[in-house]
């Protein structure tokens, strides 16, 4: 078997591809079927890799947070390793089945979940996610002693598919892919009564997973927890996450070329962080969603986390210079909110923040972009076609 | 919409004042949320709600909700409803 391709469309067709893909020794990558990188590109980078990653590994195309198609390129035994790893640390509840709610070509469903269930022998339960809410329900309503990796920003899509579904069989609930949801903790724990909750933390050239935290140990949904037995952290320049791992990725594929991670490397996450003194770290933003604003340093990421206290549905930025040529963002919130809603999203921006960090305007739309991953598309937004300005800054 | 409530919104939009906090005496020192910017944005409220656009010097002397109905009023507006 030749280097291949293989998307989340055809993986749902027939999952016994990536099994076989698995088990042959030629590299293959994982192309979201959603992508807008032509396929030319995935296979012109799986024709650049250097000999020693032409066998024994697998690649995972990202192109989220940047909009640049990046080749992340993994060791299948180091996946493994991690998937047996992840397991004996949340041993606290023992599935016997994973349900797929994720698109498997997105990393951390892929490792959490599809080689999961292949290296311990679980049931792999494979469903449209969210594009199918009724067979989703089905599923897990008939789930017995079952993990499901969810991403945050698919708890409103959950609170509004599935007001009153509660599934008992689900035993451990995973969230990764930005901030813990913690305003939703409550419902999840009526939603969910016999789960353990976890939040997850990690980025594709992780391969996935970095840090682990129960949902209760901490009241920050920025709060990503403690570093993975054998990985470690530290925070660079300017705040920026770095870490070490032994599961990680091995390289990366871009514009620039190809660039081999060496063992001793701290590598970008691409978020900042800070250590607090109980070991943990949280996630004070995205290292390009951090920006000075009339001399205050604004955080997209601590503002969404205000808002979401007060406001259940989908919430996100897009960046924007305001008529004084200062940076700024713009905050769209699914669905539109009521007068009342945003009177206390409002009420809210004013207690915690000055002026400056209070977006310029926010606007209200029926809902937002996402990635295949199901992780909102933020480069999308400033093009969505229905939205409406339900309030705006005069500077 | 009399020019009063047109100005009471303008002010509580931009302030971002609960339920209450409006009155004709609510002043620079009352909110925090009347900072300097706040200044600039009032400014740019009053010429955009009532196409009565105060200069620099006009605008830093509006403390007041007072001083501005005064203002709008020497530019022949009326809040007498």
């Amino acid at each position: 078997m030749g280097m291949l391709t293989l998307t989340d469309v055809e993986l749902s067709q027939d999952i016994g591809c990536l099994d076989r893909a698995w088990a042959a020794d030629a590299t293959f990558a994982l192309v979201p079927a959603r992508s807008s990188v032509p396929r030319e590109w995935v296979m012109d980078a799986l024709r650049r890799l250097p000999e020693p990653w032409r066998q024994g590994h697998f690649a995972l195309l990202t192109s989220g947070s940047t909009g640049q198609p990046k080749l992340i390129v993994g060791l299948r035994q180091r996946a493994e390793a991690l998937a047996r790893l992840l397991d004996q640390v949340q041993s606290g509840a023992a599935a016997a089945a994973t349900v797929v709610a994720l698109p498997l070509t997105y990393c951390y469903a892929f490792v959490n979940q599809w080689l999961w269930s292949r290296v311990l022998g679980r049931r792999l339960i494979l469903t449209q996610g969210f594009g199918e809410p009724e067979s989703l329900r089905v599923v897990l309503a008939q789930a017995r002693d079952t993990m499901l990796c969810l991403v945050g920003a698919q708890v409103p899509l959950l609170r509004r598919g599935m007001p009153d579904a509660v599934f008992p069989g689900v035993v451990r609930l995973h969230f990764a892919g930005g901030a813990f949801p913690q305003e939703h903790l409550d419902f999840l724990s009526d939603r969910f009564p016999n789960a353990l909750i976890f939040n997850n933390y990690g980025c594709a050239e992780a391969m996935p997973r970095l840090t682990l935290r129960g949902a209760a140990a901490s009241e920050q949904g920025a709060n990503i927890g403690w570093p993975l037995p054998g990985i470690a952290l530290t925070a660079g320049a300017d705040g920026r996450l770095l870490f070490r791992s032994p599961f990680a990725a091995v390289g990366v594929v871009d514009a620039a070329g190809i660039h081999a991670f060496s063992p001793d490397e701290w590598v970008e996450s691409g978020d900042l962080a800070v250590p607090t003194a109980d070991g943990s770290w949280v996630l004070s933003g995205r290292s390009n969603e951090v920006f000075k604003r009339y001399g205050e340093k604004v955080s997209l990421a601590q503002l969404i986390g205000s808002v979401r206290l007060v406001w259940v549905g989908e919430a996100a930025f897009y960046r924007e210079t305001d008529r004084q040529g200062e940076q700024g963002a713009v905050l769209v919130l699914a669905p539109s909110p009521s007068a009342d809603e945003l009177r206390r999203v409002l009420s809210a921006l004013r207690a915690e923040y000055p002026r400056p960090h209070w977006p310029l305007r926010i606007e209200g739309a029926d809902v937002l972009p996402r990635l295949p991953s199901g992780k909102i598309d933020n480069l999308r937004l400033a093009a969505l076609e229905r939205r409406a300005i339900v309030w705006k800054q005069r500077i | 919409m009399t020019n009063y409530d047109k100005l009471r919104e303008l002010i509580q939009d931009i302030l971002l004042l609960e339920p209450g906090e409006y009155s004709l005496g609510l002043g620079r020192g009352d909110v925090p949320t009347w900072d300097s910017l706040a200044v600039v944005s009032i400014a740019v409220g009053l010429d955009e709600t009532f196409g009565q656009h105060p200069s620099p010097d006009e605008a830093t002397g509006l403390k007041s909700v007072a001083d501005i109905v005064a203002f709008l009023e020497s530019r022949g507006l009326s809040f007498s409803d």
